[in-house]
């Protein structure tokens, strides 16, 4: 479903990935756990397509095409999602009226005839229901003075009714308390099938407790330094990053 | 004449584009030989009680009146009007303080008037060459009496015309008046505005201007808040594109115990367009316990548009609270990328933040049956998002 080779990127002038390999199968869920400033919110963003971001050498191939040459939106259309780790504020928008602008230009894309407003109101409803969200909060604007905690919320709601293929948590867990936490978990894993991956960026293994990984990948200085299953966000937890770091892992060990 | 009088007005010009008024030689235009209905032309529905311009004479066959006890809405000429006197500072209000013609409203002792009141200004060029009217309107409510008014200036196709008024509003003790005003003028349409104010004793005055169209347009407002605890409410939009060129003039003076002011000024720019928003809150000696606000917000969609705002104060009493703010700001560059991030494109994503920045106006505006010609108007602006608003 994604497979990333050799990708190099850069924010400004500042290189920040320096030669990551990654692949994803559908059904797969893969942690991505790294100290600060390892480029672990860059990948989310490159994969997204933020402006500002520029890939300087590698690629990106995503069901058979290339990611990287695609907009922002049309990634969005073609299944990818990014969960931010700051959800924008949008004031004067309201959050039903964005997420079913949303909903429609997905539909729209596939070929499928848009919903209208009562159908969505009902169908939204439902999906904020499922992530235990106030429906009240689908009358405000997007994400405006929403608590840390309602705003990873809003953004597994936008998970839950957009359906993507391929989903990146951007450090969903920071910020949220425990019982957030469990609630944003577990709206993750009713998503869980054999057609959708997704990979968890985190800088703590605390969520991983409750999002339970196939895969963990160490990133480090803009590389993939080692790779394993669920255990090895166990023992990172107990020796720290620099366990790692310090241990001279090649970056082959990931592709 | 005009030319003289502007040039004589330095400061309050300065980041004004004069020639547009002074540059095409505009004739006085005469009544035009056809009449066509007005159906479709304006925003407002004919369940209101409506009065029209046409060219700066009244024009009783675009009326319809059925007005109750207490309230009169008549041709300015036919009531006799007293000119009066017109501060030296505004120019064109003396220019148009000479016109023959316009419009007076009164409304009665403690009368509420039972629908709004459209007045229409209705600029019917005769074609190519360039033409101006003169109007005035006075709006007069007694002790305690309260209206909402619909002042609607609109003009069509592609010959230069200009509309000079001058407006009165007096609001005795008690007294509260919604005004709203719509600009919606051709392509080279021009209106010049002087509003002046008076408020008395817990009178409550409530603004709301929207410029939509047109080449240029720009209004004075003084306000004398001459009363106790007056309150005076000043709302703008502006939604600017190609050359098109906004601006607001606002002297707001406390010379009252107690006066309380609002002002909230938004502008959407585009291409080459220019916004200026001047407010000075002028608080005299002894006015104290005055509360006010002044801000001016804008959105430049693009590196060709321009600003001059300037919020101000002058403060000749010690017991108030002012606060002022001028912003002005490019479209978030984070929240267009969250909104295609969800596979919004980006067109549709640009179009739905500059609705976001505007619609707080629209918001604002009580009057539903205007509210909703209002978003209509900005649905050419952002369709999609408009449609959630209904």
């Amino acid at each position: 479903m994604l497979k990333i080779t050799n990708l190099h990127a850069k924010v400004g002038d500042k290189a920040i990935l320096k030669g990551l390999n990654l692949t994803v199968k559908p059904g797969e869920v893969h942690a991505i756990m790294g100290p600060n400033g390892s480029g672990k919110s860059t990948l989310s963003y490159v994969l997204a397509g933020r402006p500002g971001y520029t890939v300087t050498e590698g690629a990106a191939e995503y069901d058979g095409k290339d990611l990287l040459a695609m907009d922002p939106e049309i990634r969005a259309r073609e299944g990818v999602f990014l969960a931010f780790q700051y959800p924008v504020e949008i004031p004067g928008v309201s959050n039903k009226y964005f997420l079913k602008a949303a909903y429609n230009s997905l539909r729209k894309h596939r070929g499928e005839p848009e919903m209208d407003a009562g159908a969505f109101l009902k169908f939204i409803k439902e999906k904020a229901k499922s992530v235990e969200m106030d429906p009240a909060f689908l009358n405000r604007s997007v994400n405006e003075g929403f608590s840390g905690g309602e705003k990873k919320r809003n953004e597994i709601l936008q998970l839950a009714t957009l359906e993507p293929k391929l989903a990146i948590l951007d450090e969903t867990d920071s910020g949220l308390d425990i019982d957030a936490l469990k609630i944003v978990a577990e709206g993750v894993n009713k998503m869980r099938g054999p057609k959708r991956a997704f990979v968890v960026v985190t800088h703590y293994q605390r969520l991983l407790d409750y999002i339970v990984p196939d895969f963990v990948h160490v990133l480090s200085g803009g590389r993939i330094i080692k790779s394993g299953g669920k255990e090895l966000a166990l023992e990172l937890e107990k020796k720290g990053y620099s366990w790692i770091e310090d241990s001279g892992s090649v970056p082959k060990a990931a592709a | 004449m005009i030319k003289e009088a502007i040039a004589g007005q330095k400061e309050g010009w300065r980041f004004t584009p004069g020639e547009a008024l002074t540059g095409p030689h505009f004739a006085p235009a005469g009544m035009p030989a056809a009449q066509p209905p007005l159906g479709g032309r304006v925003l407002c529905p004919v369940g209101f009680h409506r009065a029209a311009l046409v060219n700066g004479r009244w024009e009783s066959k675009h009326a319809l009146l059925k007005l109750p006890a207490g309230v009169s809405v008549e041709s300015l000429a036919q009531a006799n009007e007293p000119a009066t006197a017109v501060s030296a500072d505004l120019p064109l209000a003396a220019v148009a303080a000479n016109s023959k013609d316009g419009i007076v409203v009164r409304v009665g002792r403690h009368v509420r008037v039972d629908k709004p009141i459209h007045l229409i200004h209705l600029a019917e060029s005769s074609g190519k060459t360039a033409e101006a009217a003169n109007a005035r309107v006075r709006i007069v409510l007694e002790a305690g009496a309260s209206a909402e008014i619909v002042e609607e200036y609109v003009s069509f196709g592609d010959a230069p015309f200009w509309t000079n008024v001058r407006s009165q509003v007096v609001l005795s003790e008690g007294a509260s008046l919604k005004h709203y005003r719509v600009v919606r003028q051709g392509t080279q349409g021009r209106l010049t505005n002087a509003l002046e104010l008076e408020l008395g004793s817990r009178s409550r005055y409530e603004s709301h201007v929207f410029n939509l169209s047109g080449l240029f347009a720009r209004e004075d407002v003084r306000a004398l808040m001459a009363g106790e605890g007056a309150e005076a409410h000043l709302n703008g939009l502006a939604l600017l594109s190609g050359s098109q060129f906004a601006d607001h003039h606002t002297v707001v003076e406390h010379a009252a115990v107690g006066g309380n002011t609002r002002e909230l000024y938004k502008a959407v720019l585009d291409d080459k367009s220019r916004f200026v928003f001047d407010g000075l809150i002028h608080v005299k000696p002894g006015a104290q316990k005055t509360d006010a606000q002044v801000y001016n917000k804008n959105l430049l969609l693009s590196e060709d548009a321009k600003v001059n705002t300037n919020p101000e104060f002058k403060i000749l009493a010690d017991d108030v609270s002012c606060k002022h703010g001028g912003a002005v700001g490019q479209m978030s560059q984070e929240a267009l990328f969250y909104l295609r991030s969800r596979g919004i494109g980006d067109e549709a994503a640009r179009r739905l933040l500059v609705y976001a920045f505007g619609s707080e106006m629209i918001e604002r505006v009580g009057l539903e049956p205007l509210r909703a010609a209002l978003t209509d108007a900005l649905h050419g602006l952002t369709p999609e998002a408009a449609e959630d608003k209904k």
